[in-house]
């Protein structure tokens, strides 16, 4: 199943069989005019189903109060409004610049601390000989079978009886352990994939092992590590299942919980959700432009599941 | 016994040969992850064994008091379980089902040159990419009854239902919107697994199948999903086991879809009855386990 889910990280060696075959022209050659429209046509369609929700997003949030609430829909903005964004970032009608930075620092504390601890241990299952090896890495995976909702209930009791509530690390911890296990299995994949010949060359010019990892394995491992620290950070700003029972206090909220207490509060302030929803994404979608062939590994083991 | 070999030159501070220094190292780098799963992951799974068989008090200062069986008995002769129960099998398999589907349709799609080709393929991944509560609250939008472009489109303008319906607080409508949002959401995925096995079927198979005058149909059948088999079974087995164990989507989107996780949810935090909540979700893991054992000895033949 890991050996398929591996198999995806091929897709950019696969384009170069496309760049092969457009050279050639042999799709080209043999698809009819009718076979051309419907091929984009059904394109256009597909990108129209995943993209209207977003279009629709960022229309309803500049479109003043009186558009939003019409029939029939204003389907493209007449007049164009920044209003919304004005209440979203004005701290008196809502705390939403506090949740972002709680988000912010939630997710890049976890992504921080789970780079750090995966290395080690990746490092260690892949490159270091000792009795219980097998057993200790067979274990971390098998974790990946339990769900957030199998942890919820003893969780919050731990969290409870060490007076945790509305603390950020309850938090930062859970989503940790919770991404280890895939953090440890990309990385330790990686590092396998570092010829052992360059750490030996390395030992014999006089290295230790913690200055080979530092000097010669981690410099080398970059990719790897931008995508674990990628996927940690997407799990921890997504998370809503333990924050909304982790925190009570409205001070310490994450985004989802926080956005939450606002939709539910007020009716018919869709602007201002929807204002709220894009800048919750934007972080994301930059990553996304900037660094997709370094998040599609992390997509592929469930970086949005919960 | 081991370990303890690997330790005693230590304690006897002998000179460590360079062997027992690579051990030692490898337990000291493994330590902290090893520790925090026991004490985040295995330390919890085991005590919610234990809360299942108890009543846990609300204050936290007085233990759980053992009762036995008492809580799956409730559950088993509930018909609040059993309707939540099928809501799950019903909700999984039809979102699954979709979301495979519509990701083979798109790998398909995307499996041959055309200008635009990444920028397509980036643009399809932004539901799965975009975070859940921004997307569900669009949905949300999407469908309000009042305002919502998908009530009026359908219910204003082409008359497929009565307008007096609002789908996500109607119990027979909601869940099928709570199936069309995972759907979507969760397609990129199968998309994102299929589409480098797709691009790997060699083209001289097809080719040779055109020569024989296979039509696009038989080829399809004939090659494509074969050497999707595994792949494909493998896609539908994680979003299973993904897509039985969700709550965000399903809550933040409607209150009205009562799947498992969801009343063990409501049973923990809005009833505090913590023992039974701790029941349902022992039973939602088993009937889970049992599911991906009967899959995978016979689906994926292992």
């Amino acid at each position: 199943m890991l050996r398929t889910i591996l198999r995806v990280g091929s897709e950019t060696a696969s384009t170069t069989i496309d760049g092969f075959s457009a050279v050639l022209g042999s799709n080209r050659i043999e698809t009819s005019l009718w076979e051309q429209i419907v091929f984009y046509v059904s394109i256009v369609l597909t990108l129209f189903i995943s993209l209207f929700p977003f279009y629709w997003m960022v229309v309803t949030s500049v479109m003043p109060d009186g558009a939003i609430y019409s029939l029939p829909p204003t389907l493209v903005p007449q007049e164009i409004t920044l209003d919304h964004y004005r209440s979203v970032f004005s701290p008196e009608t809502f705390p939403f610049v506090t949740y972002f930075k709680n988000s912010l620092i939630i997710s890049v504390i976890t992504a921080g601390l789970s780079v750090v601890v995966a290395t080690f241990g990746a490092y260690s299952f892949a490159r270091l000989e000792y009795p219980g090896r097998g057993l200790f890495s067979r274990g971390v995976l098998m974790v990946y079978m339990f769900s957030g909702i199998l942890l919820v209930v003893p969780l919050f009791q731990v969290v409870v009886w060490l007076g945790w509530v509305d603390s950020l690390q309850s938090l930062v911890i859970t989503y940790l352990v919770q991404t280890l296990p895939v953090s440890l299995y990309m990385l330790g994949n990686y590092f396998r994939s570092v010829p052992a010949e360059i750490e030996e060359a390395a030992m014999m010019d006089g290295y230790s092992r913690l200055e080979v990892i530092f000097r010669v394995t981690l410099p080398l491992s970059a990719p790897a590590i931008v995508a674990v620290f990628i996927y940690t950070f997407m799990i921890a700003w997504n998370e809503y299942l333990f924050a909304s029972i982790f925190l009570r206090n409205q001070a310490v909220y994450t985004l989802p919980i926080g956005l939450d207490a606002l939709s539910s509060g007020f009716h018919q302030v869709w602007g201002q959700i929807m204002a709220a929803s894009l800048m919750t994404s934007i972080p994301i979608i930059v990553m996304f432009v900037y660094l997709e062939k370094y998040m599609v590994e992390g997509l592929t083991f469930g970086a949005v599941e919960g | 016994m081991s370990v303890r070999n690997t330790l005693q030159p230590l304690l006897n501070r002998e000179k460590l040969t360079l062997q027992q220094k690579e051990a030692l190292l490898g337990y000291a780098l493994i330590g902290p992850a090893i520790l925090l799963v026991a004490a985040v992951i295995l330390y919890p799974v085991v005590y919610n064994v234990y809360l299942s068989f108890t009543e846990v008090p609300l204050s936290p200062d007085q233990s759980p008091v053992w009762v036995g069986i008492q809580h799956y008995e409730t559950l088993l002769t509930s018909s609040a379980f059993w309707g939540a129960l099928w809501t799950t099998v019903l909700f999984t398999f039809f979102s699954d089902t979709l979301a495979t589907l519509g990701g083979l349709a798109a790998a398909l799609l995307f499996n041959r040159t055309f200008r635009g080709r990444r920028l397509a393929r980036g643009l399809m991944l932004l539901p799965y990419v975009a975070p859940l509560i921004a997307v569900a609250y669009v949905w949300q939008w999407v469908l309000d009854p009042l305002y919502g472009v998908v009530p009026w489109l359908f219910s204003d303008v082409l008359n497929l239902y009565s307008e007096q319906i609002d789908l996500l607080n109607n119990q027979l409508t909601a869940i099928w919107m709570v199936i069309a949002f995972d759907a979507w959401r969760y397609f990129p995925f199968a998309f994102l697994m299929l589409i480098a096995r797709v691009q790997s079927i060699p083209k001289d198979m097809y080719e040779a199948a055109r020569i024989d005058g296979a039509g696009k149909l038989a080829q399809f059948k004939d090659i494509t999903l074969p050497e999707l088999k595994y792949v494909l079974a493998t896609v539908f087995l994680l979003r299973w086991i993904w897509n039985f164990n969700k709550f965000a989507d399903i809550w933040l989107l409607t209150r009205n879809v009562r799947t498992l996780p969801i009343y063990a949810y409501q049973t923990a935090f809005a009833s505090y009855e913590m023992g039974q909540a701790a029941s349902i979700s022992m039973i939602l893991f088993v009937a889970l386990m049992g599911f991906v054992l009967v899959y995978v000895g016979t689906v994926l033949e292992w």
